[in-house]
């Protein structure tokens, strides 16, 4: 099940936020060797303030299997702060109605490719579903250079901001590694078809209304 | 909105937008190669590895290396010998012919297979592989006499290899759908059908062929089935793709 909180709520919810901070330090500090700001082995840096919205998939016993932070780009942007030079297109990496998608991780408990798929399928549709919701325009991230082929083949809308460049090597990435930003349309096409690529036919979250074929557009926001 | 970059940014995003337009096999090869040749690429080959069992030829999107060399490329089973494939067991980064010479000690018969592509005039290439969600590996290769392959190229030719490919094969699949047989349509369905396709409504096709309401659903709801359409207005193309009607 994915669940939705907000960065408000970080006192409210202790315990998600504990395992998620734990995991961000497990994946990104130590498997990919990230210089990142960590401490008592959690992973939390600037962005993880009120404006920040975390996408959870947990599973039965409440482990994350998946996870994406979300951030107003007027106020949180990593692409604008750390990683202008990405976006060659002109476009400006701030705007009300982009959201950037952060600390991405998919980890699902069994090990499968289709699990893989299943897991990153889950999230991405609630991600998307509450995109609408929102009324966003685009969504935008930055992303490891060999990934792309993956969010092309799940949506043709996939739009680069500019092309790959080279960025300094953790220790998984010897010699440094390249990386690139990519945005997405929020629409009701993009939603079918990271809904086809998760095998759902129907809504995942109570946002989910959109894009069933009886609606032609999206109602007024629940919020 | 102004564009920052350089040529090389320019034209990749500008070839993105095209080519995102684009659902036809027969336009999207010629915008591929227009784009190569502004790189100096002459010639490309995109293909999957083929699994057990599989063969080469199948799994071929887009070629126009000459035809004897492919033949016996295939023929003499290079998949397995070519050092520049071999090359994918280290990593799934692009790389080009000449990394290869430069950076691996080549037996002699290896050499050759490399050297063969001087043949049809492409004396250098760029391996762009791509790891599809399936699990398996996919390669965008073009090669010419000279290309272009600093490293902003590199940069643009992954992005520019990664959507090719891709369109490529959405396209192939979308055409193996349509050739699929369906199943024909009844003289009464295609009459109904007829009547829908100028916007006739249920109720006034039943007036129209004296029959009732029901029995025009029921027939327009068959003839959906069959076009393989959950609407009437997507049964109506259809019906026109597959010569069922005419206008």
């Amino acid at each position: 099940m994915v669940i939705i909180l907000n960065g408000s709520e970080r006192r409210k919810h202790p315990d998600h936020f504990e395992r998620l901070f734990r995991l961000r330090y497990r994946v990104f500090v130590k498997q990919r060797g990230w210089s990142l700001p960590a401490m008592n082995n959690r992973e939390i840096d600037q962005y993880d303030d009120d404006d920040a919205v975390y996408f959870l998939d947990l599973d039965d016993e409440e482990n994350i299997q998946g996870t994406v932070r979300m951030t107003p780009t007027v106020k949180s942007s990593l692409l604008a702060d750390y990683f202008p030079h990405l976006v060659e297109s002109g476009h400006s990496p701030r705007s009300q109605r982009i959201y950037e998608a952060t600390r991405y991780i998919v980890l699902p408990s069994q090990k499968s490719r289709e699990a893989l798929r299943l897991a990153k399928g889950r999230l991405l549709t609630v991600l998307l579903e509450w995109c609408l919701d929102k009324r966003l325009s685009h969504l935008q991230t930055v992303i490891d250079a060999g990934t792309l082929s993956s969010f092309v083949e799940i949506t043709q809308q996939t739009m680069p901001l500019g092309l790959p460049h080279p960025y300094g090597g953790g220790r998984g990435t010897p010699g440094g590694g390249e990386c690139m930003a990519f945005r997405w349309p929020i629409s009701l096409q993009v939603l079918d078809d990271v809904r086809a690529y998760a095998g759902l036919a129907g809504p995942m979250s109570r946002f989910g209304e959109f894009g069933r074929p009886d609606r032609g557009s999206p109602r007024a926001p629940l919020h | 909105m102004s564009f920052m970059g350089d040529e090389y940014g320019k034209r990749t995003l500008d070839f993105v937008q095209r080519i995102q337009g684009l659902t036809n096999y027969e336009e999207i090869c010629p915008v591929i190669m227009q784009e190569l040749a502004w790189f100096g690429f002459s010639c490309v080959t995109s293909f999957s590895i083929p699994g057990p069992g599989c063969h080469l030829k199948d799994s071929i999107w887009l070629n126009n290396r000459p035809a004897e060399y492919v033949d016996r490329y295939a023929e003499k089973n290079y998949v397995i010998h070519d050092p520049v494939l071999k090359e994918l067991r280290r990593t799934m980064n692009p790389y080009s012919w000449g990394d290869i010479r430069e950076g691996r000690d080549l037996k002699k018969s290896e050499r050759t297979i490399i050297d063969e592509g001087r043949e049809f005039g492409a004396y250098d290439g760029l391996v762009i592989p791509i790891v599809n969600l399936t699990g398996s590996i996919s390669l965008f290769s073009p090669c010419g006499r000279d290309p272009d392959l600093s490293p902003r190229a590199r940069a643009a030719l992954e992005v520019i290899g990664i959507y090719s490919h891709h369109a490529l094969t959405r396209a192939l699949v979308r055409r193996q759908r349509e050739e699929v047989v369906h199943t024909p349509l009844t003289p009464r369905e295609r009459e109904i059908m007829q009547w829908v396709a100028i916007g006739k409504t249920d109720e006034e096709i039943a007036g129209i062929l004296s029959i009732s309401m029901t029995t025009v659903t029921s027939h327009v709801e068959n003839a959906k089935q069959k076009l393989d359409a959950f609407r009437r207005t997507y049964a109506v193309v259809q019906a026109i793709r597959l010569g069922e009607i005419s206008l």
